[in-house]
């Protein structure tokens, strides 16, 4: 049957729409699917450590309170920080926190007040396992599994 | 973007961007079939349409030849060739940026070759050259990602890119000095035969240069010294900077009557300004400040009283003052038939090649600032929900980036990037519509025009190098 141009334009417009549609399906489902994955992957959730305050210093927290540690983990004032502590001797970002090869390692990120582990300024990324004191300006805390 | 209940561990951190083990982007080019089938589709249409009579038969003859689809065969092996490009050289960067936005300059390329001969004086070679800005965009993407391996050079020397905006902005200045402030080519320099306009890249340069000088001064920033009865106010001096940069990029667009560059570079500024702090305060006091300046503005000037009379127009009880208004020059006519295109294209379009967008008694610059208008008449009401989808799915997609990135500057650079790229989108649609007044900017990848599409796909360079760069880290991590 000899079939009309405008009638093959008509099926071509639709076929465009419905073809468009499909890519933006695809597109969500590939957004879903990412998220699905990087929900379901570890090690991002799990708690690799703790970080339990010994000495508050000048800042209002009560000993004994446990933070817990990410694989990256940054400490600090600001509201981008994974353990947002407010108090005025901790600077907007003051410690970066890791764990690499079963080691933890802390580096100071600027701050004013200085990052020290057991006593030792962090200007370098320092080594630390468990039991030691990281001193984040003048809060004390300590590595607890 | 991080959290902020670190007492009990919860919140968002970050995720991860997926292990990749497979060695191409396999979800890239399974994302690129559709546009791939889409583009072929619609230039088989147009030259159906063009060349065809309608009552016509179909018969082999008709058909066009594999000849006449080169430009959309030329944009398929582009694009083609940047997936293979990004798969040898940048595996783990974002798969889904460049099919989104693929299909966006490809749709680009199809409108510009259909509006080119109706567009009065006619302009064959619209679409040929909109082809040439697609393919030297992608280049310079390429470029970008391969320029940027240091992300850290561009937040080195913030003041120095800060300064080449301010150059640029200046030359525009000194261009317009001598032009006529009516014309709509008054921000734009001509060089030779092509027309660049330096306001794409001033864009780029003020994000770099806020996202530098936050993400160095969040301290300052967050702290917020100057106490105002319960608000708290950031400390003047630290902010200086950015203040004085907001002021120059203010001044002068209002004083070349971009309009809408002065609403964006403001609606970056208050964006960063939150994204960098996280102090709603400081986003409601510029809002004030904002409405406060648009209020004194539009007392003093008659161009942005003229403007505002525009959004207020109303089609549907049309009077003898509307009519005044269509007819007065600088007035509504080129929002009025704006909206009578997007009104004759009704739920399904007219069907690409077959409405009337351009024309002398049709849509006035209907290939770059009413674009949106053309999409509407000739793809509809779904043709526009799935356009502004895409341009959704972007966006989604610069803020996905933007919240896996390691260091404070790159999230704040692509946050940043994201939001400009989202609040040109909504001003230029908004005022093709009728919500906002209408202004000169570009709706980005869509609209005809070298720089606009050159800076976007710098920025979608930027955001793919940062998105590589997250992944190389997490990776190297882990």
């Amino acid at each position: 049957m000899p079939l009309q141009i405008d009638v093959f334009l008509l099926i071509l417009r639709l076929l465009f729409i419905v073809l468009l549609y499909l890519f933006l399906m695809q597109v969500v489902i590939a957004i879903t699917r990412d998220l699905r994955r990087s929900k379901d992957s570890t090690p991002v959730p799990t708690t690799l450590g703790h970080l339990v305050v010994i000495h508050s210093g000048p800042s209002a927290i009560p000993p004994g309170t446990s933070y817990p540690l990410m694989p990256r983990t940054t400490i600090g004032r600001g509201p981008t920080n994974t353990i947002q502590i407010k108090d005025q001797t901790v600077s907007a970002e003051h410690t970066h926190l890791w764990y690499q090869n079963g080691t933890w390692y802390v580096q100071d990120a600027g701050s004013a007040n200085g990052t020290f582990v057991n006593e030792q300024p962090a200007r370098e990324p320092l080594p630390a396992k468990v039991g030691d004191v990281i001193r984040v300006g003048y809060i004390r805390f300590q590595i607890k599994p | 973007m991080a959290s902020t209940a670190s007492r009990t561990g919860q919140g968002s951190q970050p995720a991860l961007v997926g292990q990749k083990t497979s060695h191409y982007r396999w979800k890239e080019l399974g994302l690129l079939i559709i546009p791939f089938m889409i583009l072929l589709l619609e230039m088989f249409q147009l030259i159906l349409v063009t060349n065809a009579d309608p009552q016509s038969t179909l018969t082999a003859k008709n058909l066009p030849t594999i000849q006449s689809l080169i430009p959309a065969l030329g944009l398929i092996a582009a694009l083609l060739g940047t997936n293979i490009f990004l798969s040898v050289f940048y595996r783990k960067a974002d798969q889904m940026l460049l099919p989104l936005v693929g299909l966006l300059s490809g749709l680009s390329v199809l409108m510009s070759t259909r509006l080119g001969p109706d567009l009065n004086p006619p302009d064959p070679a619209l679409g040929s050259r909109q082809l040439l800005w697609v393919l030297l965009g992608l280049v310079i993407c390429m470029i970008t990602i391969v320029a940027l391996r240091n992300m850290a050079w561009l937040e080195r020397y913030k003041y120095s890119i800060a300064l080449l905006g301010v150059v640029l902005v200046g030359i525009t200045l000194v261009h317009s000095l001598h032009a006529n402030l009516n014309s709509p080519t008054h921000d734009q320099l001509n060089i030779g035969p092509l027309n660049f306009q330096p306001s794409e890249l001033l864009k780029i340069c003020i994000v770099i240069f806020f996202a530098a000088y936050l993400s160095e001064n969040l301290n300052m920033v967050a702290r917020g010294n100057l106490q105002l009865g319960n608000l708290r106010l950031p400390p003047l001096r630290q902010l200086i900077p950015l203040l004085l940069m907001l002021m120059l990029a203010l001044i002068i667009f209002l004083g070349v009557r971009e309009l809408g560059l002065a609403l964006l570079i403001y609606g970056i500024y208050v964006c960063m300004l939150y994204l960098g702090s996280g102090r709603i305060t400081y986003v409601l006091g510029s809002l004030i400040l904002f409405i406060a300046f648009g209020f004194i503005g539009y007392l003093l000037f008659g161009y942005v009283r003229a403007r505002f009379a525009v959004v207020t127009t109303n089609v549907v009880n049309w009077n003898a003052q509307s009519q005044a208004l269509y007819d007065a020059p600088g007035g509504s006519y080129q929002v009025v038939q704006g909206l009578i295109a997007l009104a004759s294209g009704g739920i399904l379009g007219a069907g690409f090649g077959l409405g009337h967008p351009a024309g002398q008694f049709f849509v006035p610059v209907v290939q770059s600032d009413m674009i949106f208008t053309a999409l509407g008449e000739e793809f509809g009401l779904v043709g526009l929900f799935a356009i502004i989808g895409i341009y959704l799915f972007i966006i989604y997609r610069g803020y996905r980036i933007a919240m896996d990135a390691t260091t404070h500057f790159n999230q704040l650079l692509a946050a940043g990037l994201t939001s400009i790229f989202a609040l040109q989108t909504l001003i230029i649609a908004a005022g093709n519509m009728n919500f906002l007044p209408l202004t000169g900017i570009p709706l980005p990848f869509l609209s005809y025009g070298g720089s606009s599409m050159i800076g976007n796909y710098i920025i979608i360079g930027i955001l793919l190098r940062i998105s590589y760069n997250t992944a190389r880290e997490r990776e190297g991590l882990v």
